[in-house]
C-alpha cells in the first residue's frame, strides 16, 4: 500500500502540474514570458561594463563578476562574512576535534585499490586546474572566486574518499587550512583599500572599493596590459583571494565532517571542564 | 508569442511553485533534521532557478551571455551587446547565493552531527522533550 502511494504521489503531482499548465494555457493566461527588454538598471550595467567613454566603467568584459567585484562590492564583501561566519559557527561546534585527530598519527595503508588511486592523482591535477582557470578568468569568461574555490574544495574530498582522512590531514591540517582561508580574507579586505590607500599616500582622495578612476579621483589599478591582455584591475585579486577563502574554508570543514565516529564520541563524551 | 512557448513557460512556473510547495512541507512537517534540511537546499535551489528565470530575455535569434567577446569593443559591439545580452544581476546574486548557501547548509550538518552525537536522535519530537 504504502508502496503505491509512494510510486502515484510523484506522478499524480507531475500529471497535475503538466494539467494544470495546459489548461491555463487554454485559459489564454500566461504567468511568465521574458520581455524583449531588461530592467533599466541591467541595461546601465551592461552599457557600462567596458566602455570607455563612461567614468564609471569597471573595464571588465564580464559584467557578472563586475557587479559582483564592482558595482556592489560591498553586498560581495557581506555575504563573504556571512560564509566566513557559518564556517568559523561550524569549527566553534567541532571544536577539539582537530588536535585529537593529529595526535593518532595512524598512517596505515588504508583506502581503495591502487587502480582507484592512481586515476584519483590524475583527477585530482585536472579537478584543480580547472578551478583554477574558472578563477584567474573569472573577469572574462563565467566563472569567479566563488565557482573557482568551491571546485578546488572537491578535490580534497576525493582524496578523503581514496586515501584516507589520515593521508589528507598528514599532508594539510586544519589550522593550516584555517591559514590559508584567513590569508584570502585579509586579501580582500587589503584590496577593498588598496586605490584609497594609493591615492592618500599620493595627495588625493578616493572610495573604498574602487577600482577604475572616478569622477574626481584618476586613481585606479591598471586594467589591461597592452592590446588584449585584461586583467580588470581589481576584480582578479579580489577573485584570487577569493578562490583561497573558500577552497580552504570548505576544505577544513569537509575534514572536520569526515572524522571518524568512534574518535569523535570520546571527544564528546569528554566534555569540557 | 505562440501557445507552446507559453505552455512550457507556464509548466516551468508551475513547477517551481508544487517545488516551493513540496519543499515548505518537508521543513515543516517532516520531523527528521537530516529531512529538514534536504528540503531546504531543495527550497533555496528553487529560489535560484527562479531568479535566474526571471532575469532571461526574449532575442532573436537568441540571447547572449553578458559578456562582450571583442577587446576593447566598438560602440556597434556595445549596441548588440545591450540589445542582446541577458540580465546579469540575478546571475550575480545567485552565484553568490550557492556558495554561502552550501556554507550555511554545512553548518546546519555540523550542528546536526552534533545533536545526533549527544541526544542520539534527530527526530525533533523527541528533542524538544530533552531537558537538561
Amino acid at each position: 500500500m504504502k508502496k503505491l502511494l509512494h510510486l502515484f504521489a510523484p506522478l499524480a503531482l507531475v500529471l497535475l502540474t503538466i494539467g494544470l499548465g495546459a489548461v491555463v494555457t487554454l485559459g489564454g493566461i500566461s504567468f511568465f514570458l521574458p520581455s524583449p527588454d531588461v530592467r533599466s538598471l541591467a541595461w546601465i550595467y551592461l552599457k557600462t561594463t567596458f566602455n570607455t567613454t563612461f567614468s564609471i566603467s569597471p573595464l571588465a568584459p564580464e559584467a557578472v563578476t563586475a557587479i559582483v567585484w564592482d558595482y556592489r562590492g560591498l553586498d560581495t564583501l557581506f555575504e563573504t562574512s556571512v560564509m566566513f561566519l557559518a564556517i568559523v559557527g561550524a569549527l566553534m561546534v567541532f571544536r577539539g576535534l582537530s588536535e585529537e585527530l593529529l595526535m593518532q598519527h595512524k598512517v596505515g595503508e588504508g583506502g581503495l585499490s591502487l587502480i582507484v588511486k592512481t586515476v584519483t592523482r590524475i583527477t585530482i591535477v585536472m579537478i584543480t586546474a580547472v578551478g583554477a582557470s574558472l578563477a584567474l578568468h573569472g573577469h572574462l569568461t563565467p566563472g569567479g572566486g566563488f565557482q573557482g574555490g568551491a571546485t578546488i574544495a572537491v578535490a580534497p574530498m576525493i582524496m578523503i574518499t581514496t586515501f584516507s582522512l589520515y593521508f589528507l590531514a598528514k599532508k594539510l591540517a586544519i589550522k593550516k587550512a584555517i591559514l590559508f582561508r584567513s590569508i584570502g580574507l585579509a586579501v580582500i579586505a587589503i584590496t577593498a583599500y588598496l586605490v584609497l590607500v594609493t591615492a592618500l599616500v599620493g595627495g588625493g582622495y578616493a572610495y573604498i572599493f574602487q577600482n577604475q578612476a572616478k569622477v574626481g579621483s584618476p586613481y585606479s589599478v591598471p586594467s589591461y596590459i597592452g592590446d588584449g591582455i585584461v586583467l580588470g584591475g581589481t576584480l582578479i585579486l579580489f577573485n584570487v583571494a577569493e578562490t583561497l577563502a573558500v577552497a580552504f574554508g570548505f576544505v577544513a570543514l569537509f575534514i572536520l565532517i569526515s572524522i571518524p565516529e568512534v574518535l569523535a564520541k570520546e571527544v564528546v563524551s569528554k566534555g569540557e571542564e | 508569442m505562440n501557445a507552446p512557448i507559453i505552455f512550457l513557460f507556464n509548466v516551468v512556473i508551475l513547477s517551481m511553485i508544487v517545488n516551493i510547495g513540496l519543499s515548505l512541507y518537508g521543513v515543516f512537517i517532516r520531523p527528521s533534521l537530516i529531512k529538514k534540511i534536504i528540503a531546504l537546499t531543495i527550497f533555496s535551489d528553487t529560489i535560484n532557478l527562479l531568479a535566474i528565470l526571471i532575469g532571461f530575455r526574449y532575442a532573436t535569434p537568441n540571447p547572449l551571455p553578458p559578456i562582450l567577446t571583442t577587446i576593447p569593443p566598438s560602440p556597434k559591439d556595445i549596441e548588440i551587446f545591450v540589445s542582446k545580452a541577458v540580465d546579469p544581476v540575478p546571475q550575480a546574486l545567485v552565484l553568490t547565493a550557492i556558495v554561502i548557501g552550501l556554507a550555511v547548509t554545512l553548518f546546519l550538518i555540523f550542528v546536526t552531527i552534533q545533536i545526533y552525537r549527544i541526544y542520539g536522535t534527530t527526530d525533533v519530537r523527541k528533542i524538544a522533550k530533552l531537558r537538561g
